[in-house]
Order: C-alpha cells, then structure tokens, then sequence
C-alpha cells in the first residue's frame, strides 16, 4: 500500500477513519443545530469542545506528569485578556490574536516555573494562591479595572475578520479546529520521550533522576504546553462571549476546576480520558447552572455543589476514571485506546 | 503623598497584630494536620466558615453570646471533623498524594457550596452584641474590643496548644506520629485515632478563628477563599511543618498587609503577603522555621 510507505501502519487507518467520521459527525450535528436554531445545545456543544481543548492541555502536565495545578484559569485569563486588548485597542484581529494569546501564556507560564520547587500538594496550593493573585492585580492594573472589556461592535462585512458571529454555532467550528490540531500536537508529544519521561517522573521522580532524567526541565515542558493551549482557550472565550471581566476569566471552579474534574472523570492517565470526561459532565454542569440555578437563584452555587459531589464520590469510588476503569475491565483492549501506561495505581487503600 | 507619622505606623502595626491573630489561628490548623498526616486539608477555612455561620445562628435564633457559644463551635466543628477524618480521609492515606490532593479539593468544593446553597447566596452580619461595636482609643491607636478579644483567645488558643502538645499522652503521640508513624504505632499508639483527633483538633482551631471572624466580619458563604489563601502562604513562609513557626508567620503577614496599606495602595495590601510568598519560594523554600 501507498500509505504504509508514508509511515502509516495498518492499525491507524480504522483510527483515521474513526476519527473522521467523529469529526464529520460533529460538524453535521452542529450546522443541524444551525439549521433549526437550536442556541442552547449549541452552546453547550461548544463548552464541551473548549473544556475539551483545557482538559487535554491540562492532562499533559496533571495526567502524564503527575503535577496538579488547579490554577491554570491563569493561563485562560490572560489569553482571554491578551485577545482582547489587541483588539480594542489596536484593532487587531483574533485571528493573529489569539496565537499572540498562546505564546503570552507560554510566557508567563515561565516566569511561574519557580512554583515548580513545591511538590504535589504545595504546587496545588501554590496555583490556587496565584489565581487570587491574578484576579487581585487584574482588578486593580488591568485596563477595564474591575468592570471589565467589553468588545465593539462589528460591521456585518468585517464579520469574519473579527470573528464576530451571532449565536454559537460558527464558534463551535473553530472550537473543533483547535482541538483537532491540539490532539495531533499532543499524540506527537506523548508518543516522544518527553511523554515517557513526564510519566517516569510521576511514578518516582528521585528514580528518574537517577536515570539522569531532568524532572523540572520535563515538568516545565509539560507546563509550557498546557498553558499555550489554556491562553489559546482563552481568546477563544473572547471572541465566544466578547466579554471579558476578571471574575469570569478567574473564575477558580467555571474555569480552572471544571477541565480538572472532566479529566478525573474521563480517567487522569488516559489520553483521551478529558474529552470522555468533558462530553459527559460539561452537559450535566450547564444543563443546572442555565436551567435550574437560573430558575431559582436563591439555589445559586448549586451547579458548583452538584460537581463538588461528583468530584468526592468519584476520587472515592473509582479515582482511575471511566477509561481507566473500563480498561481495568479489559474492555479497551481490542480498541487499542491509548492509555499512560501507568504501574501506579490509583486505588485508594481500604 | 504625605509621609505616616509615627503614630499612624504603630496604629497600623497594631491592628495588622490584631489580624495577623487571626491567619494564624487558620494556618496553624494547616500546619498541625500537614505535620502529622501530610495530608493538606484544602477544606480548611470552610471550617472556619461553617463556624461563623454557627456562630451567627445561635446569636440570632437562641441569643447564645458568641464568646459563651465558642466552647459548643469548637466541640462541633471537633466532632465533625473527626467523623470526616474517619469517615473520608482515612480512606486515602495510603493512596497516592493525587487522591489526597482531589479529595480534599473536593470537601472544599461541597463544604463551601453546600453552605451556599443551604444558607443562601446571602452577605450577613452579625449585629446586637453589646460588645461589639466598642472601640478602645490609646491616642493615635484605635483597637475594636472584638478584635481583642479575638488576639487574647488566639494567644491562649496557641499556648493551650503548645501545653496540649507537650504535656498530655494524646499531645506527645500526635508529636511521635509525626515523627514517624510507624516507630509511633510500634509503642503502642492507635495511630488512626491520633491521626483523626490531630484532623479535628486542626479543623476546631480554624473554627476557633471563624467565631472571632464572625463578631466583626460580614459572613458569607464564599469567605473562606481567601483566607484559605492567606493561609496557605503563612504556612509556607513560617515553614511547612511547623505550628508555631505559622503562628509568627501568622503575625508577620497581618502587620505585612496594613504597613503596605500605608505606605503603598490599600487596595493592593493583600499583595504584599503574596509577594512575600514568591519572595520565599525564590529565596528559602523551606520557610522561616523549616527544616532542611
């Protein structure tokens, strides 16, 4: 065959296939969506579709290296900020935007490598200090203050030069572009040593060093990718809802917890375990908080409760996660699903 | 910009001290349960929380003083976390520090958002205790008599503590399970009995804060996060492990905040205790009083 002199193996073309398919299925069921105006599960699809993009970037340094953050919302903050300003004010288009919006976050993740001194439940601390942090100095130095940005209003011919769209629907394709071209990225990445290494570093660390690997060099890498694709989640937030305020883009549950807890749910040391997580607890999450919690606002916080429960229950039942326990179960073995190979189990002692 | 005089720096030592009692009440809860379990309670000022909604409840429905309803909060806040300890984190102690960190992540999620959706998304205040609203004046310096209050019980909450930790057989096993669990359990102690007393006794001492809070603060749900915060960096730079190392650091932090309000922007006085903490991850990781 053509292909396989090309460096495809036999296996990869089902996966490619599948992956069209899903792709294709996606991009049907949205422009079905558009096509009888259905906004709300529109929305939705596209929230999955960015939690996704999060929780993926999230998974390389949580999953694989084994390094919590639950501050990554820095990240998504200042890209959504970076995006903005550049608009506003120097008219900029997203388009070159939000990749600005990337290599900023990338930037800054550097300048808050030094948090990688702590360990485990310090660096987890550590990050949560920070989103405080962000959200003090945003409030008080950022331009718009505590009020916020608001983006101007665009012509209808400059449309698609600003990215300014009504409804969801148009969103949801660049929501989809992104993703796909951050899980060709990440598979390249798992499948280097820097993947092997991440996870020789979170099974024992002091072990990979005596391997001579370098564990802060391979964390910082794993840091410095996730955050890329955060600031890049966060201008796609900017040009969603052309809104940004330092309550929402600081937001330490809406958007730095639910990606973590997708991902716990999907499986932490799955590759695809944040989507499978994304796809069924984004849904849940916004179905309270648009219907229910709006319903009744004397229940405000309600949604945060309902995740906080399905977090404790999940770390206590089954913390590997629905891949990791299906795969537990040897179901994912004809699949040939990627999986972070671990020998850690994340059983708890009983 | 005009200079602070003198009085205005000592008025604002003052009441950073009185403050600073307070943090240090949360961190050393912090520090006594990641000494002895190395487990970091994230949960840690939603206790703190829930005590001041006890504490504003018993005022407003039975008319129980706060000061006369501490002693009952403690008891509480005590049994409660105990049953916790018992009842969750017990489970993962020997499951890898991710667990640790998720659980606990997740009590704080469900702690804090089940206040809100049980109490309401409400700010309140506590209002009619007779002492409350004084203020004593020496000249220049203005100190609330609750919050004296507060720095008398948060100073004899310290050295009950130390007594405690010193001179009983539960305080000493607590120390020797610290040291090392399994030398510890070898002499006979029931360690997962010391580990849920150090975790309730840990939880109780932030509750202690949260009474005083309440006398003086508005009391809502989300009150917590920050404190949590603020905690978290007293203990760091006091030093991980150390209760009383946290305890000064505690101090230190609140003079920090109101001497920066004076001399910089009061909007940004909580901006100096995080520079305070970058400033000891760069320099000395291990804190003030760490070891190692």
């Amino acid at each position: 065959m053509a292909l396989e002199k090309l460096g495809f193996k036999e296996i990869m073309y089902k996966k490619i296939i599948v992956g069209i398919v899903a792709v294709l299925s996606l991009f049907i069921l949205n422009y079905l969506l558009e096509t009888f105006d259905i906004a709300f599960a529109a929305a939705v699809l596209f929230l999955v579709l960015m939690y996704s993009i999060m929780g993926m970037a999230w998974n390389i340094l949580g999953g694989y290296g084994g390094v919590i953050s639950f501050g990554h919302g820095v990240f998504f903050g200042l890209g959504a900020y970076i995006v903005m300003s550049l608009w506003l004010f120097y008219g900029l288009t997203p388009w070159i935007g939000i990749p600005i919006a990337g290599i900023c976050a990338v930037i800054l993740a550097g300048g808050l490598s030094i948090l990688l001194r702590l360990r485990g439940h310090w660096f987890a601390l550590a990050t949560i200090a920070m989103i405080y942090i962000f959200l003090l100095l945003f409030q008080a130095y950022a331009p718009g203050g505590a009020a916020g940005l608001q983006a101007p209003i665009v012509p209808p011919e400059k449309q698609l030069y600003y990215l300014a769209f009504a409804g969801p629907y148009f969103y949801v394709y660049l929501a989809l572009t992104i993703l796909i071209i951050e899980i060709i990225f990440l598979r390249k990445v798992v499948n280097s040593h820097i993947g092997y290494y991440l996870q020789a570093i979170r099974e024992d660390e002091d072990a990979a060093k005596a391997l001579g690997i370098n564990p802060f060099k391979y964390k910082l890498i794993a840091l410095l990718i996730s955050a890329f694709f955060w600031g890049i989640a966060g201008g796609l937030y900017t040009v969603r809802f052309r809104f940004v305020d330092p309550y929402c883009v600081f937001d330490l549950i809406l958007i730095s917890e639910y990606p973590v807890i997708a991902a716990l749910l999907g499986g932490l040391y799955e590759f695809w375990g944040p989507i499978v997580g994304t796809v069924i607890f984004v849904p849940i999450a916004e179905y309270l908080r648009a219907q229910v919690v709006s319903a009744f606002p004397r229940y405000y916080g309600l949604h945060y409760f309902i995740s906080g429960i399905i977090f404790l229950i999940l770390i206590y039942v089954a913390p590997e996660g629905i891949l990791g326990r299906l795969r537990e179960r040897q179901y994912l073995k004809r699949f040939k699903i990627r999986s972070g190979n671990s020998n850690l189990k994340l059983k708890n002692r009983y | 910009m005009l200079m602070p005089t003198l009085e205005d720096i000592v008025g604002a030592i003052v009441s950073g001290l009185l403050m600073g009692s307070i943090y240090s009440l949360i961190a050393m809860g912090l520090a006594l349960i990641w000494g002895v379990m190395n487990v970091i309670n994230f949960a840690q000022a939603e206790f703190m929380t829930l005590a001041a909604f006890l504490t504003f409840f018993l005022w407003t429905l039975f008319k129980v003083d706060p000061l006369l309803a501490l002693p009952i909060i403690f008891a509480v806040i005590f049994a409660l976390g105990y049953a916790i300890e018992q009842g969750i984190i017990k489970r993962v102690l020997g499951a890898p520090p991710l667990n640790q960190i998720f659980l606990t992540f997740a009590l704080l999620l469900v702690m804090r958002y089940g206040m809100m959706v049980g109490f309401g998304p409400f700010t309140r205040i506590l209002s009619g205790v007779p002492y409350a609203e004084i203020t004593l004046r020496y000249g220049p310096v203005a100190v609330p008599l609750p919050k004296l209050i507060g720095l008398i019980i948060s100073i004899s909450t310290a050295l009950l503590l130390y007594l405690f930790l010193t001179r009983t057989y539960t305080g000493i096993a607590i120390r020797a399970a610290a040291q090392n669990s399994q030398a510890a359990q070898l002499m006979g102690v029931d360690i997962h009995k010391i580990y849920g007393i150090a975790f309730a006794l840990g939880v109780a001492i932030s509750g202690i804060g949260g009474v005083i809070l309440a006398l003086f603060f508005p009391i809502y749900a989300e009150m917590g996060a920050y404190f949590c915060v603020l905690a978290f960096i007293i203990v760091v730079f006091g030093g991980f492990s150390s209760i009383f190392g946290a305890y000064i650091a505690g101090l230190i932090i609140g003079i920090s905040e109101t001497v920066s309000a004076l001399f910089i922007n009061p909007s940004l006085k909580t901006l100096a205790a995080f520079a305070i903490f970058i400033i000891t991850l760069l320099i000395k990781p291990t804190g003030l009083f760490g070891k190692g």
